[in-house]
């Protein structure tokens, strides 16, 4: 691995501070200088930096340690930009998935030169000069050759297959690499005491899984659940109970509880407090559909009450 | 007065010390503890500690030793001169915490104030009298903090001593009046002699009196004042004094346990506030408020970028 400072024109902090493989900056000719490019992610269908080295050859992708209150100092200045680039090595095939699938509605075969093709990020022809992408489009795709001429068309099979062993890839990784997959403890920096023992198989699918998601679309991660035959999970967020209303009715409006005890003379008199300026803000918020605090803590009956 | 052992490294916390008389280990002795330089925001502070056998007091007194203040830095240096010409029966012990520990212990997490680290330095110094061999009696110390908690706390740490907590017990005690006079004597030395590690090249020594009303102490941290770095470790950078000329000319850093609050804090740190869960349109700085990123990257607080 090689830590290196860079230089790049109009950005406001003009350097960075990279973990990048050896190979990034291995280049034979100037002209193979290794660039930066935006590409489609595949996973949230937003731009994502990506790095395209060796004069095509390899696809790296960008991930950032952000974390809050980090500087560095860098030789003898300060960058105020504390992040941490890492540029690793990626599989083009994720990157040209998307299109394949895309053009595979159609049902032809197809050039794939003439598949992987976006408006908006006109770079992304150049995935397929990657060395991995020719060699490894039969993995997601079937192929037909007409002469010289090769034509693809996108195989769902194909590609669950595919993703299934990236997936049993993964598992093998984390296991050698004593990553904690289970749900208990939700930090990486707690040592633990109890051993790995207690993570099942199921753990380390559903984690591989989670982490492959990143690189693929939620459609996609969704059959591919049903492919590794892992029953979907419901979050619970939907199960939040209904807002409920008090029910309107023709009896007299009677007071629930006796308020008359607050109703002694000092009570009354005393002036209303001044607000801090966080009780107003929060004054001012819109309220609208909300239920106040104190019902949450109120026995649920007693409200029907004769 | 040796001061080597702290000028080689004065960043830290130093000890120096007289050789213990020998009688001081047969015969019962009083010790009295001051210190010097606890307001000022440059240079260290300095913990002294005098001890002599009681019989001794009167010998002691015909010295005239005073409290440090009254007297100018000539006379105290001769003062000294004549408590080292005792030196067969007065011995004393210095803690020279140096401002750069002072700043060090103020500004950490866990906070530890100045009272604190001053008791703590007095006892140290006690328990290494007691670890010599010195036969301690009776304690007399210039008060810091309210006197009888001061005086509560030393008496259950050193039981069998009687421990006298005094204001302005330097003016009433000879011993303690001597310790002040060490102690004054090795922070005007060290302060004149101070030894910039920093690479300022010649450093301008007309800093003044060093307390933070001194107006040519203030001219001096401002013409210091590194926009970066703050100070040279010469400044008690946990003095209001220079916190407040760093915060006005210096560039703002941020530490992770800011006592902030506010909207303005939290959306600087990127944090959502309380606030923002009550706004009905919430949740909008994500391009794709569905996609979750998974926990192997958020746990390792790793994200996607899309532009450098």
């Amino acid at each position: 691995m090689a830590t290196k400072k860079k230089r790049a024109p109009n950005v406001q902090n003009d350097s960075w501070v990279v973990v990048a493989a050896d190979s990034v900056i291995d280049t034979k000719s100037p002209d193979e200088d290794p660039a930066f490019v935006r590409l489609r992610n595949p996973s949230t269908d937003a731009a994502s930096l990506y790095m395209l080295g060796s004069g095509d050859a390899q696809l790296y992708e960008v991930k950032a340690f952000d974390e809050d209150f980090h500087s560095w100092f860098v030789g003898q200045t300060v960058q105020r930009d504390g992040r941490l680039l890492f540029i690793t090595p990626m599989d083009p095939l994720y990157l040209i998935l998307p299109y394949l699938m895309k053009a595979g509605k159609e049902g032809k075969f197809q050039p794939v030169d003439q598949v992987v093709m976006d408006e908006e990020y006109p770079v992304c022809s150049r995935l397929l000069s990657c060395t991995r992408s020719s060699t490894s489009l039969h993995h997601i795709a079937e192929e037909k050759e007409v002469g010289s001429l090769r034509f693809h068309r996108y195989s769902e099979e194909k590609t669950m297959n595919w993703l299934k062993k990236k997936v049993e890839r993964i598992v093998i990784a984390l296991k050698k690499r004593n990553i904690y997959v289970g749900e208990g403890v939700k930090s990486t920096t707690y040592v633990r005491v109890k051993s790995e023992s207690d993570c099942c198989e199921e753990d380390y699918l559903r984690y591989a899984h989670g982490l492959i998601s990143e690189y693929i679309s939620e459609d996609l991660s969704k059959a591919l659940l049903k492919h590794l035959q892992l029953p979907e999970l419901t979050s619970p967020k939907e199960t939040e109970p209904p807002s409920k209303k008090r029910k309107l009715s023709d009896k007299p409006v009677e007071a629930g509880e006796d308020y008359t005890k607050f109703n002694s003379a000092d009570f009354t008199r005393k002036p209303p407090k001044k607000m801090t300026a966080a009780q107003k803000s929060l004054a001012k918020v819109d309220k609208t559909g909300m239920r106040p605090m104190s019902s949450f803590f109120s026995p649920k009956a007693k409200a029907e009450k004769k | 007065m040796d001061l080597s052992p702290f000028d080689k490294d004065n960043s830290v916390s130093c000890r120096l010390a007289s050789q213990v008389p020998d009688i001081c280990k047969t015969e019962d002795c009083c010790l009295g503890i001051d210190e010097a330089g606890r307001g000022p925001v440059l240079g260290p502070m300095v913990y002294g500690i005098c001890f002599c056998p009681v019989s001794k007091k009167e010998q002691l007194k015909n010295l005239k030793v005073a409290d440090s203040k009254t007297l100018t830095e000539a006379e105290r240096e001769n003062l000294f001169q004549k408590l080292d010409e005792a030196r067969n029966y007065v011995g004393w012990a210095l803690q020279v915490l140096s401002p750069n520990t002072i700043s060090t212990s103020m500004l950490q997490r866990t906070k530890y104030n100045l009272n604190a680290l001053s008791h703590d330095t007095a006892i140290g110094l006690v328990q290494y009298a007691l670890d010599c061999g010195v036969q301690l009696k009776e304690i007399y110390v210039d008060t810091v903090g309210p006197a009888d908690k001061y005086e509560d706390k030393l008496s259950k740490l050193f039981p069998g001593i009687s421990v006298t907590v005094r204001p302005k017990a330097d003016s009433l005690f000879p011993i303690v009046s001597a310790a002040s006079i060490c102690a004054k004597v090795a922070r005007d030395r060290v302060v004149k002699g101070w030894n910039f590690t920093e690479e300022l090249g010649e450093v301008d020594p007309d800093y003044g009196s060093g307390y933070p009303n001194d107006p040519k102490t203030k001219a001096w941290l401002l013409k210091y004042l590194d926009p970066v770095f703050g100070y040279p470790q010469f400044v008690r950078f946990s003095w209001s004094t220079a916190q407040t000329l760093m915060d006005s000319k210096a560039v703002t850093v941020h530490w992770d346990d800011d006592e902030e609050d506010g909207e303005k804090a939290a959306q600087r740190q990127k944090n959502r506030s309380m606030l923002s869960y009550f706004n009905a349109s919430a949740g909008g700085n994500n391009q794709n408020p569905t996609h979750q990123t998974h926990r192997f990257l958020t746990e390792r607080r790793l994200k996607n970028l899309n532009t450098l």
